[in-house]
């Protein structure tokens, strides 16, 4: 046996350095994981200086490009606690307040997959040209959006004369830059357009453009664009509440992003065995020249009026049964003023085919109590009830009319008595 | 610091670790943990394979639902099930009992006759409750996989995204998600050890431990703590859900296990701190 004292003597640490140890390795995790961030948030001021129309203009020509990254979307709306208990697994309802996080794959051109992300679940778009996917892993169920026959056939000759350069509208398309600057001409009438310090965004450089409404009674304070300095993708978006200085109300970007295109795989999507699947036929819209017309030349549905211009821009429509469409009653929903005028875009188109279900399949939220849901986000207030989000007002009065707008809900409901 | 102890001498380590390794896998108790822990995908199975052709089948949260169509489920639907209490439960037990179970029952001076320095000794007792840890989750595995191969087939999996890969890409997911959340208990380990070096009663040391994982899992879920929830024991425990995604995000895997080396690195060094320096009167 070696004596004890011998040991002792060969240790040169006393008990007091011994217990610095703990103290160093937990400033040395501290270090690690909190030190990146302040190093990365640098700006990078090396890119050159351009104007808000040259911006706007190099985004406006910019090819789409294939990209694969991960997709932070936070939402501060201040509308009331949902009770997220009762929606199990990811779910676009989510999406109404609190942080989500998305993984979004896109070729730059027809086919894109963009995945909700659940902590054990997800919930994935996928489009294939005009074909979309979506499935849902809680339920393992899957709906097929897709044009009809005749539609289809449409849709394949406009896209022969697309890619051949003969599209009917094509001579009405105006050039990047003269996009970029009628974009910025028409933010300006309602708006102040700037260029913000550079940032960046998911570690590239970008361009920050600030459109600023000059109205005072909207609650939109600013709206915050970053572009990539590169490739002149939209990185995030920001919109600012006007009571809210400190955090944006509405933030949409990367976190990270790639500009290589995906894997055949990742854009594919077949529907796996035993999921439940449902089909929808999503109408093309009638003759795509009334895309390119101004918005003003359109005819209102029956029923929809606008008061306001610009930001203050007041929608209202009647004779809605709200009540009846939000417990999910498809005859209600039959009767919306202009169900079967045109959609301006099929992520519109696949938005109402979305909430208007087939005879008989019940809520299109699946066991989601939409009524609860309803009760808990509006109040109510002397006219009818009233949803007031630090952006946007929607007012559903009990005469059975809709106002909406990005005004306070004071305003609606002076609109509303009148 | 005790008179009783020694000066190191070569091989006594090897021969050190494995006693200990013979004396944590062979502890009656242990075994019986271990048991208990494979009942889990066993209990499941039965249940669901008995509901299979009613109502109810297809239902539950998480990958229950998904069992029966596939038996790899069966394995991460244990895993998942196990993960809130039962894991940290049973871990807790094992790497508690580690140090304060020797001073409990008076066997811990003689263990530091052993000629090898008390860091070793901290480290040999470390390697027996991560061998008892990774035992834990490999037993749900295998019998998850014996038992879902008996009970519903393995098949090609189909992933949360709705994309179904061949059966051997998605064994070879699945036994990734068993790595992955086996290496989510080394922080607990670490806790469980540091614990118990504070204290001569085993079940404080275990409680607490237990505790620890609780409580983290309890504060993970208040969105008012949301910006000390990164730092969490258990808040990348679910991210393990990632290898069944299109495509695994590796830099989210690579956060849960930088957290849990950080906890490791704490409370392993907390555990040196202490076990290096305190008396050992029992």
């Amino acid at each position: 046996m070696h004596s004890g004292a011998m040991n002792e003597s060969r240790r040169t640490l006393s008990p007091r350095a011994r217990w610095t140890v703990p103290v160093v390795a937990a400033v040395a995790v501290g270090m690690a994981f909190v030190a990146p961030p302040l190093f990365a948030s640098a700006g990078d001021d090396g890119l050159p200086t351009i104007t808000p129309e040259e911006l706007a203009a190099q985004v406006a020509s910019a090819e789409p490009s294939p990209l694969s990254g991960t997709v932070v979307y936070t939402a501060r709306l201040g509308l009331p606690e949902i009770p997220f208990g009762a929606v199990a697994g990811a779910d676009p309802i989510n999406l109404l307040g609190g942080s989500s996080t998305m993984r979004v794959w896109s070729d730059g051109d027809q086919r894109s997959r963009v995945a909700l992300l659940g902590p054990t679940s997800e919930y994935s778009v996928v489009q294939d040209g005009p074909e979309a996917w979506t499935y849902s892993s809680t339920d393992d169920s899957v709906v097929h959006y897709s044009l009809s026959a005749a539609d289809q056939a449409r849709f394949e000759t406009l896209q022969e004369q697309a890619e051949a350069g003969d599209l009917p509208v094509q001579s009405d398309l105006p050039t990047p830059e003269e996009a970029g600057r009628q974009a910025v001409g028409l933010a300006r009438t309602s708006s102040t357009v700037t260029l913000d310090s550079q940032t960046e965004v998911a570690g590239r450089a970008a361009y920050q453009l600030v459109v600023t409404p000059t109205s005072d009674t909207t609650l939109v304070g600013r709206i915050v664009v970053a572009v990539d300095a590169t490739t002149s993708t939209p990185l995030r978006v920001q919109v600012w509440s006007k009571t809210d200085t400190e955090t944006p109300a509405l933030e949409i970007g990367f976190t990270d992003v790639s500009f290589a295109t995906p894997a055949d795989s990742v854009l594919a999507f077949s529907a796996p065995a035993g999921s439940s699947t449902r089909d929808v036929v999503v109408p093309l819209p009638e003759t795509p020249t009334e895309a390119t017309t101004a918005p003003e030349d359109k005819e209102l549905p029956e029923g929809v009026t606008i008061t306001g211009t610009g930001w203050d821009t007041v929608v209202q429509a009647s004779g809605l049964d709200v009540a009846a469409l939000v417990a999910g009653d498809p005859a209600a929903a039959a009767n919306l003023p202009g169900v079967d005028k045109t959609f301006g875009s099929k992520g519109a188109a696949d938005l109402y085919a979305e909430f208007v279900p087939e005879e008989g399949s019940g809520s299109p939220m699946g066991d989601l109590d939409t009524t609860a849901l309803y009760d808990t986000l509006t109040k109510p207030v002397p006219e009818g009830r009233l949803l007031s989000s630090a952006l946007l007002s929607v007012l559903i009065t009990d005469d059975g009319r809709v106002l909406a707008g990005a005004v306070p809900g004071a305003t609606l409901q002076a609109l509303a008595a009148q | 610091m005790s008179l009783v102890e020694v000066a190191p001498r070569r091989g006594s380590l090897l021969r050190l670790v494995r006693s200990e390794l013979r004396l944590v896998l062979g502890r009656r108790r242990n075994i019986v943990l271990l048991v208990g822990l494979s009942l889990v995908p066993l209990l499941l199975g039965t249940v669901l394979f008995l509901t299979q052709d009613t109502a109810l089948d297809g239902q539950g949260p998480g990958f229950v639902g998904r069992v029966t169509g596939n038996g790899l489920f069966l394995v991460i639907a244990s895993l998942f099930l196990c993960l809130p209490f039962l894991l940290p439960l049973t871990i807790g037990i094992a790497s508690g009992d580690a140090i304060a179970g020797e001073a409990s029952a008076g066997t811990l001076r003689y263990l530091l006759t052993v000629p090898v320095a008390r860091g070793r000794l901290l480290a040999v007792k470390a390697v027996g409750a991560l061998a008892f840890a990774a035992s834990a989750v490999t037993a749900i595995a295998i019998v998850g996989v014996v038992a879902g191969a008996a009970f519903f087939g393995l098949r090609g999996i189909t992933l949360l995204s709705g994309t179904t890969v061949p059966l051997g890409d998605g064994i070879l997911r699945v036994a990734a998600v068993v790595v992955y959340v086996g290496l989510s208990m080394t922080g607990l380990v670490a806790v469980g050890l540091f614990f118990s070096t504070l204290t001569e009663v085993p079940v404080g040391a275990m409680a607490a431990t237990v505790v620890t994982a609780i409580v983290c899992g309890v504060l993970d879920q208040l969105p008012q703590l949301a910006t000390i929830a990164p730092a969490l024991l258990t808040h990348h425990w679910l991210d393990f859900a990632e290898f069944l995604r299109l495509e695994p995000d590796w830099g989210v895997l690579g956060q849960g296990l930088a957290l849990q080396a950080a906890w490791v690195a704490i409370f392993g060094a907390l555990a040196w701190s202490r076990f290096t320096t305190a008396d050992v009167s029992s």
